[in-house]
């Protein structure tokens, strides 16, 4: 189980490095996603299951899209 | 002005009095915080969750068997969010409260169209017809088992605002009722302050659990938890919903 | 119980192996559309079979797992479809050149269809 969390761990450094790195800035709120995503699987190996479950559906699923529909909106404000 | 700006100023009024009668310290009526050190315990709520005592109950919970223990919820982190620290989870419900209205409050124009431009295909359409109630359901499971099982109302609520956010992904003209929202809203936080203040009227402290505990593990065990919880659930929901539906409706 | 316990481990063992061939696929594959192929119906039976297989394990949480893997079905076709057809709307030509494009508007012949 600890070689799990440092592979978890180093996947959640590749992944902030990514969001950091990367021009598109979709690709960044894909990344985030999924460093919320792997935060919620470590919490759940750490025994707190009740974090787990917000950290996935509010990191991975609400803050993802609530960026999304943000990024829309700024580029259609830019286009016009 | 109208009546109901008069009835506001006087409440906020008498809240400021209040407020500056517990913060200042030259008036000695009972209602001011005091100092370090001359703080008598005894009058404070928090000495009737000092004087709880785990040990006096049997030593050993049996799961679905032990009756009445002292916080009868068997998930122990939801016997801490919605009954040792209650009055904080009324302060996060608050604070995103105020988030969803300072977001409404910049973006809630309802008379604008979707982000998207056109709708989502044939499949994502009935994929969500199925997906809807199924979600919805499972946010439901989720609130009610809150005191049994992982979870809870703020995850409930979350589960439930994703159903919705599904079906903003579908369907393009679709949109939420907010004055009903609005109305879910205002009425949970109302009995969540209701239910605070019976618990202050009955036992003396606010938010405490009134009711009998129950056989722990079964689903009406726990006292007032379930109910708390089902209302931050439904309040969380409404909350999360109507943040969805005004940044895309914005 | 043994039966069942030993069932689960298999199914367990050839939903890794599914698993394994789609990460497999994903790998070798050309493009994004053969891509997809590979990742949604190998991950999909492969995701199936070992939740499945974990409630025969553990026969308890057999309605659970069942319920996850309803939810599995539901969801994965439909994301990737909606992955494959965002692609082709933003324009990504597939790797090997097909003559058949029945996806294309002109090909399409229902006006009523929401497919466009």
């Amino acid at each position: 189980m600890m070689i799990l969390s440092y592979l978890l761990i180093l996947l959640m450094i590749i992944g902030a490095l990514a969001a950091v790195l990367f021009e598109n800035l979709l690709n960044s709120i894909i990344s985030l996603g999924l460093i919320s995503l792997i935060a919620a699987a470590l919490m759940f190996i750490l025994k707190a299951p009740d974090v787990a479950m917000t950290e996935a559906i509010i990191g991975a699923g609400l803050t993802t899209s609530i960026f999304i529909f943000t990024l829309i909106k700024i580029n259609r404000g830019d286009s016009q | 002005m109208r009546f109901r700006d008069y009835l506001s100023l006087f409440l906020v009024i008498i809240l400021g009095f209040i407020i500056f009668q517990a913060f200042d310290g030259t008036i000695d009526n009972g209602l001011n915080i005091k100092q370090f050190g001359e703080v008598n315990l005894s009058e404070r709520t928090s000495i009737h969750y000092i004087n709880k005592d785990v040990n006096n109950e049997s030593t050993q919970i049996i799961y679905n068997e032990s009756k009445n223990p002292e916080s009868g919820s068997a998930n122990y982190v939801t016997s801490i969010i919605a009954n040792y620290r209650a009055l904080d989870t009324l302060g996060e419900i608050t604070v995103l409260f105020i988030a969803a209205a300072g977001l409404a409050f910049v973006l809630g124009d309802h008379n604008k169209n979707n982000a998207f431009a056109s709708d989502a295909s044939f499949i994502v359409k009935i994929g969500v017809k199925i997906l809807f109630p199924l979600l919805f359901l499972l946010g439901i499971y989720i609130i009610i088992h809150g005191h049994l099982t992982p979870g809870g109302g703020f995850q409930g609520g979350a589960v439930i605002a994703t159903a919705i956010l599904l079906k903003f992904l579908a369907y393009k003209d679709y949109k939420l009722n907010h004055t009903g929202l609005t109305i879910l809203e205002s009425f949970a936080g109302i009995s969540f302050l209701i239910i605070g203040l019976i618990g202050l009227y009955t036992d003396g402290s606010f938010l405490t659990n009134f009711l009998a505990n129950g056989t722990i593990g079964t689903l009406f065990s726990a006292g007032v938890i379930p109910i708390i919880y089902i209302l931050i659930g439904i309040k969380v929901g409404a909350e999360l919903s109507g943040i969805i539906s005004n940044l895309i409706n914005a | 119980m043994i039966l069942l316990t030993t069932l689960g481990y298999i199914m367990i063992i050839l939903g890794s192996l599914f698993l394994l061939l789609g990460a497999l696929g994903i790998v070798r594959m050309p493009d994004l559309y053969n891509r997809i192929q590979a990742g949604t119906k190998a991950t999909t039976l492969g995701a199936l079979s070992s939740i499945i297989g974990v409630g025969l394990v553990n026969p308890n949480w057999f309605f659970k797992t069942l319920i996850i893997a309803i939810f599995i079905v539901l969801t994965n076709p439909i994301g990737s479809h909606s992955i494959a057809r965002s692609s082709y709307k933003s324009g990504l030509k597939p790797e090997l050149q097909s003559e058949i494009d029945e996806y294309k508007p002109e090909n399409i012949q229902d006006e009523r269809s929401d497919l466009r």
